[in-house]
């Protein structure tokens, strides 16, 4: 099993084929009409998929991800040892 | 832990009267059902007990009204069952009384309980329902929510909610294959009956065409069929179930 953010990655490349949208991102794409063009349900169906995989996402406590890196970014800090 | 092959079911207030029809519906029909009340109840003990269901059968005492119990039991369900088909909103809980006399406390009960327990749990539940792109959501709303009724101004209020939110969440989930309907029951031997006397009572089954008070039974199979594979085109309904009482 690789790491959160190599899981997030996988989960939002296979959310994007199921919703029939260009799988091909880098961190810098949009999740919205500049990029690959999410609307509301789409992003409550993604941050619902993340929670199932990973056990949380970033939607869901509050953190308005607008591009690929912000949701990939979450989970880097996740991994980040506590002092 | 018995395997079986039948749908996921969370039905709230599964623990007497009407939800417990409703348990036992799914549980005949070979399902998978998870139930949460405030208190266990013979009938949960039995459920719990009876190696016929045992394996297929979870309770946890839950206050709906309270977010993080409602979180921890549908965590438990997925835990246990990965996830969730259907979801029958059945709890409720009714302060009958003249409005202008109602305590603040009691208002708050009822819609913390009967709306915002509701809303809550919908929406966890259409979150794992999202991820799979399927799923039935029920809600059991009423008649008074419809007619109204003297003295459940509140009660009253959060039912018409219910079928409001019914209309709302088929419009949002509908193109996800997620299927949203209210089910309106009249007076049924359990529950709503509580409160009226013997000739109340009377009256209502003079009034009802079909001439006698409604059972369990009738709403459970109705809400059978709206969650069964031959329901492919209803969704945002409201269907009303009351012997022909408001026709």
């Amino acid at each position: 099993m690789g790491s959160p953010r190599s899981q997030a990655e996988e989960t939002i490349k296979r959310f994007l084929s199921r919703a029939n949208k260009d799988a091909d991102v880098t961190a810098e794409t949009s999740l919205f009409a500049d990029g690959v063009g999410l609307d509301s349900l789409e992003i409550a169906e993604l941050s619902s998929m993340l929670e199932d995989d990973l056990g949380d996402d970033p939607f869901s406590v509050g953190i308005m991800a607008t591009t690929v890196g912000d949701i990939l970014d979450y989970y880097s800090a996740e991994e980040q040892p506590s002092a | 832990m018995t395997v079986s092959t039948g749908r996921v079911v969370i039905i709230t207030g599964g623990s007497r009267g009407l939800g417990a029809g409703i348990v036992q519906s799914y549980l005949d029909s070979g399902d998978r059902v998870a139930t949460c009340a405030r208190s266990s109840t013979d009938e949960i003990e039995r459920w719990t007990n009876d190696p016929a269901t045992a394996g297929r059968f979870l309770f946890r005492a839950v206050d709906l009204s309270n977010r993080e119990q409602v979180d921890a039991f549908v965590k438990d369900v997925t835990d246990e069952w990965d996830v969730v088909d259907i979801l029958v909103n059945n709890a409720g809980v009714a302060r009958d009384g003249i409005l202008a006399l109602t305590p603040d406390d009691d208002v708050d009960t009822v819609i913390d309980l009967n709306l915002k327990g509701t809303l809550h749990i919908s929406k966890l539940v259409s979150r794992r329902m999202l991820s799979r792109g399927s799923g039935h959501i029920i809600s059991i709303s009423s008649i008074v929510g419809l007619s109204g009724y003297r003295g459940l101004a509140v009660y009253s209020a959060t039912k018409a909610a219910m079928d409001g939110m019914t209309r709302a969440l088929a419009r949002e989930l509908g193109s996800r294959g997620i299927f949203v309907n209210s089910v309106a029951p009249g007076y049924l031997r359990t529950e709503m009956s509580h409160g009226l006397d013997e000739g109340q009572l009377d009256q209502i089954v003079r009034r009802t065409p079909a001439g006698r008070l409604g059972e369990p039974a009738d709403i459970a199979r109705i809400v059978q069929f709206l969650t069964s594979p031959d329901n492919t085109y209803i969704t945002g309904q409201t269907i009303v179930a009351d012997g022909g009482l408001t026709a």
